[in-house]
């Protein structure tokens, strides 16, 4: 798949954009702060409706929208597939109430169909890699659950649909604990709750579980051809809850675990975590909070029986994030049967001439893939004579002459 | 408000505003309308609102709102007694009286469980419902709560906190509205009609 077009109104620094982009290769060539991110970020942005940047959306709205009385921003992708073509919509606005308050609201449509978050899955796919994902290795393990969590938001539907759930009756549980911890109250008041828990948890973990199986098929070759055969590497899926380990033992770097399938079926699973939730129940009161679910899940990187977040260097770290992300681009393309659109961010000044030629070498697999970069002389010649070169300056975006 | 507006009127821009659904346009507009020469209609609405306080009560047995207590609905002899509707608020009690064909009792819980909100079991008259049931009196509780997510955690709840009591317990039916349309129904809707077609 690939854009076709782009169309940009008071997105951070974009007044108004209008882009025409072809299937190929693209190139942002443009100095710092003048745009390069942004465009990649309103493309993420359209693929699952959340920012990959940013928590808070009212600061992807221009500063000056504000100002002008009008605090709304929109993104429009006309987007290419084998089969069909597509338009995708956001639109984020900031509202007054009568009492003074504001309050974001977003408004997503696909072929000019309102639609719920959830139903973005499957329109348009991306592989979005950024300077700042090598902190994604050895980072908090929020980091590595949201990323798991966008990446399966843009193949199905029903995890996003089950995160939501499952967000909902957490926030009500912890609230309810606080509540039974000060106040006192009837517990039973839980069960329901740990049933939705039990329901939607169980499925977020399985997906995650099987999304992960998948990324270490191809994670591990792509980074021993990135470290010259050297290295193997395994992603490690570490659930918060997992029915036969128990959740007090904490990951030990120094051993390897041996990997546990989660074969046991659905329902005997949900099962056992509605059952352990209950066990934890004094605990968790005691503390205010759930202690045991994928909310609290754990992704490691190994390679070479080490940790790579603990031990690895800065260099391993990025060589580890980068066969990571080549890895997702191979799952998409398996999942959906088309390639995704490839968005590389200043990622080619940190690797070296070798890992850069294997980079530009893969390429060419793609439909499309949008690079921003600051310096064009990075990049061999010969590769920029087969790209569209862009030049971004301050929000407005030009044909390099 | 400014000195401009005696302080009389200023009071009762402020009470209005703190009604669900006026904000302080809507509630500056109801204040000078009626000011503006009805002072009949200012009159009968404070007697309205006064009789309002003064006058009703919960009634002992549903808590719906009532004027005497039992209220007319619990005191109706010609009522099944052991039929019990449970709803989240008094106005549902009006929905459900509408269909002409409920000829059961009601238990108004006033609210639903919301612990994000602040709202848990004790802030409802969930405690009363279970004192009911244990009297013996019931042989079948519907549960009447609204479909959303705070509307069927309550149900839950009850039903837990009712379980092993000799009692029937029923959720309302839920499905596609009528004079609906199928394509533009949402998919938790027809999945839930699905589970609950019928053999005609």
């Amino acid at each position: 798949m690939y854009i076709q077009s782009l169309s940009l109104r008071q997105f951070r620094i974009f007044n108004r954009l209008e882009l025409e982009l072809a299937p190929t290769t693209v190139l942002l060539l443009g100095a710092n702060a003048q745009g390069k991110t942004s465009l990649l970020e309103a493309i993420a942005y359209l693929a699952v409706g959340r920012s990959p940047l940013t928590h808070i959306e009212q600061h992807l709205i221009h500063w000056d929208a504000e100002t002008q009385g009008l605090p709304f921003a929109h993104l429009e992708a006309e987007v290419v597939r084998h089969t069909h073509r597509e338009q995708i919509a956001l639109a984020v606005e900031r509202k007054t109430l009568s009492n003074g308050q504001a309050r974001l609201q977003k408004r997503i449509t696909i072929n000019r169909q309102k639609v719920k978050r959830s139903a973005l899955a499957g329109h348009l796919n991306v592989v979005l890699f950024l300077p700042e994902d090598v902190g994604l290795i050895g980072g908090p393990p929020g980091l590595r659950r949201r990323h798991l969590d966008d990446l399966l938001a843009q193949v199905y539907p029903a995890y996003i649909e089950a995160a939501n759930r499952y967000q909902t009756a957490l926030s009500r549980r912890n609230a309810l604990l606080r509540h039974l911890r000060e106040r006192g109250g009837d517990r039973r008041q839980l069960e329901p709750l740990e049933m939705e828990l039990a329901e939607t948890g169980v499925t977020l973990s399985l997906y995650r579980q099987g999304v992960i199986n998948a990324l270490n098929l191809y994670a591990d070759p792509l980074h021993r051809d990135l470290t010259g055969g050297q290295a193997w590497l395994k992603l490690h899926y570490l659930p918060s809850f997992n029915p036969r380990r128990p959740p007090e033992m904490a990951y030990q770097p120094a051993l390897m675990p041996e990997d546990v399938p989660t074969t046991s079926a659905a329902a005997t699973l949900r099962v056992a975590y509605r059952k352990a939730l209950v066990q934890h129940r004094s605990q968790a009161i005691e503390r205010g909070m759930t202690l045991l679910g994928p909310h609290r899940d754990e992704l490691r990187f190994i390679s070479q029986e080490r940790d790579v977040g603990i031990f690895g260097s800065r260099g391993q770290q990025r060589t580890a994030v980068l066969a990571l992300r080549l890895a997702e681009l191979r799952w998409l393309e398996q999942v959906t049967g088309e390639s995704p659109v490839l968005l590389l961010d200043e990622v080619l000044a940190e690797l070296d001439r070798a890992r850069r030629g294997y980079l530009l070498s893969l390429l060419g697999d793609v439909e499309q893939a949008i690079l921003a970069t600051t310096d064009a002389e990075m990049f061999p010649p010969e590769f920029r004579r087969r790209t569209h070169i862009l030049e971004v300056n301050g929000g407005i975006i030009l044909p390099s002459t | 408000m400014n000195a401009a507006v005696p302080p009389s009127v200023t009071e009762l821009i402020e009470a209005f505003s703190q009604l669900p659904g006026i904000g302080p346009k809507t509630a500056s507009r109801l204040a000078f309308h009626l000011l503006r020469g009805q002072s009949e209609l200012a009159l009968r609405l404070a007697d309205a609102l006064h009789g309002l306080v003064e006058r009703t009560q919960f009634c002992s047995i549903c808590y719906n709102v009532t004027e005497n207590d039992p209220c007319p609905i619990c005191a109706d002899e010609t009522r099944d007694h052991s039929l019990v509707c449970v709803v989240e608020e008094p106005l549902d009690v009006l929905a459900m009286e509408r269909t002409e064909r409920y000829r059961g009792v009601y238990h108004v819980l006033h609210g639903a469980l919301s612990p994000l909100k602040g709202v848990f079991a004790e802030n409802l008259r969930i405690a009363e419902l279970e004192a009911r049931v244990r009297s013996g009196e019931v042989r079948e509780i519907i549960l009447a709560t609204n479909p959303t997510s705070e509307g069927d955690y309550t149900a839950a709840y009850i039903l837990q906190r009712l379980k092993g009591r000799e009692v029937r317990i029923t959720r309302l039916g839920r499905g596609l509205p009528m004079g609906g349309d199928l394509e533009y129904a949402d998919a938790v809707t027809l999945t839930r009609a699905l589970e609950a077609r019928q053999e005609l």
